[in-house]
């Protein structure tokens, strides 16, 4: 099957069997190994990308369906050389241990801050519902975001 | 290391009767994609092995969100996160978008579709139960033609809707709400706030000016092998103010005539005494302004239901 879609800013054409989600596509058809394989099942959240800036588990979304979309995954939030400011706040804050979540969590973050530029707390809690961490037990991670937030 | 789903080969027809074609061919398993939040994980886990699906995301139209004769229509595709964002929705359907914003997390209702979680027939849909009480319509669209299905008589079984073979869903339609109506929609999860609700418990009531109920309707989720109103509560209520005795016989009554499963998320005990706890605070909360519908509400999804 032939796939066109926007991937990290710059177009994308690539073939791809039927089958393959998202996630298989950007790890094994296309070397991007930043965006993590967890349950498989859309529910620990660490294969989140964003399409068309909402985020979407790759591992449930079938490649066919991203078509003509633009997608973001983790090696996408830099740009120009220069990291997102989630990128450096979540170094800074050591909002990240084994670091397995991190990309998930960071795209879930973006996906709130591109359609609310200003969360409360609340808001960046729910944002991150269904994003699991079992190192941080995310006050540093919420902390980043909110600094982010207030940074603008 | 990733498990790759059992290989299929995926249609992707560009019309309703191009799709009805493919799901109806007589060779092997087909199964109808949406958003592919159940479906896909189902062939993950290997409970399924379709050899095709037939992806709907080419058939134009079916996620479109608007009024048509006073009643919210809404494309079988329209996702949680459209329906959760649209002003239509918000202004005239505030049970429904608040029902909608509580399924899952943002990543699963930016994919989940209406349609499919309807199709899906699960008792512990969040949507379903709002949808009852608001006695929406299913459009379904198969090989005898269309037909409309009232959403009391779609859920026919355990994960089964009232689909044929090679059956649709194409729209809800869903009918203004009784005037001066006001409810609720509040969701009990007994493991992490983005899981199922264990319970969750939709109401519409409208008050006369004696402040009795000359309507009253309750959806549950999580109360029966598919999603239920609960009539015996809804009679306990009627002509009744809504007082802390009245929401208390309402709750008895939902508690009694439910026929809860026991599974990993709660004991059928459990959620027999879970519905009668959040159909009592829930008709407590819409009587005190709490919810939407009245002088002193919060606009629709702001408030947190727990409490």
């Amino acid at each position: 099957m032939t796939l066109a879609f926007t991937l990290n800013g710059r177009p994308c054409a690539t073939e791809t069997p039927e089958h393959w989600t998202v996630l298989d596509l950007l790890r094994d058809g296309l070397g991007l190994m930043g965006t993590k394989y967890g349950c498989g099942e859309g529910v620990c959240g660490t294969c989140t990308v964003l399409a068309d800036g909402r985020p979407i588990r790759a591992c449930l979304v079938l490649a066919a369906h991203v078509r003509g979309r633009s997608v973001v995954t983790v090696e996408g939030l830099e740009a120009e050389g220069r990291l997102d400011p989630l990128q450096t706040e979540f170094a800074e804050r050591g909002a990240a241990q084994c670091g397995y979540c991190t990309p998930g969590i960071m795209l879930a973050a973006k996906a709130l801050l591109l359609e609310n530029p200003r969360p409360t707390e609340h808001q960046v809690r729910e944002a991150l519902a269904g994003n699991l961490c079992r190192c941080t037990g995310y006050t540093k991670i919420i902390a980043a975001v909110l600094a982010v937030a207030g940074s603008r | 290391m990733s498990v790759r789903l059992h290989p299929f080969r995926l249609l992707e027809p560009e019309s309703l009767p191009e799709a009805v074609d493919a799901l109806g061919r007589l060779d092997g398993e087909a199964r109808l994609v949406a958003g592919g939040t159940a479906l896909v994980a189902m062939i993950r886990l290997g409970l399924l092995k379709p050899d095709r699906l037939v992806s709907l995301h080419r058939v134009p139209a079916l996620s479109r969100i608007g009024v048509e004769d006073g009643s919210l229509v809404l494309g079988a595709m329209a996702t949680h996160a459209d329906i959760e964002r649209s002003g239509v929705v918000r202004d005239g359907w505030p049970l429904l978008a608040e029902a909608v914003r509580r399924v899952a997390t943002p990543a699963i209702r930016t994919s989940g579709t209406i349609g499919g979680n309807l199709a899906y027939a699960e008792a512990a849909s969040d949507p379903a139960p709002a949808l009852l009480c608001l006695e929406a319509e299913v459009l379904v669209v198969g090989p005898g033609g269309e037909r409309v299905v009232p959403i009391a008589r779609f859920f026919r079984g355990f994960y089964e809707a009232a689909l044929e073979a090679g059956e649709i869903v194409t729209a809800i339609r869903v009918p203004p709400s009784p005037a001066g109506a006001r409810g609720g929609y509040v969701k009990f999860t007994s493991r992490s706030a983005e899981d199922k609700p264990l319970v969750g418990v939709a109401a519409l009531v409208a008050l006369d000016a004696a402040g009795r109920c000359i309507e009253a309707r309750i959806g549950l989720g999580g109360a029966a092998p598919t999603p239920i109103r609960a009539h015996a509560a809804e009679r306990a209520l009627r002509g009744e103010a809504l007082t802390d005795a009245a929401a208390r016989a309402a709750a008895e009554a939902a508690a009694e005539h439910a026929d809860p499963l026991s599974d990993l998320m709660g004991s059928a005990g459990y959620r027999r005494e879970m519905i009668r706890v959040w159909v009592r605070r829930l008709l407590g909360a819409v009587r005190d302004g709490a919810t939407w519908g009245s002088s002193a509400s919060t606009s629709p999804g702001s408030r947190r239901s727990d409490r």
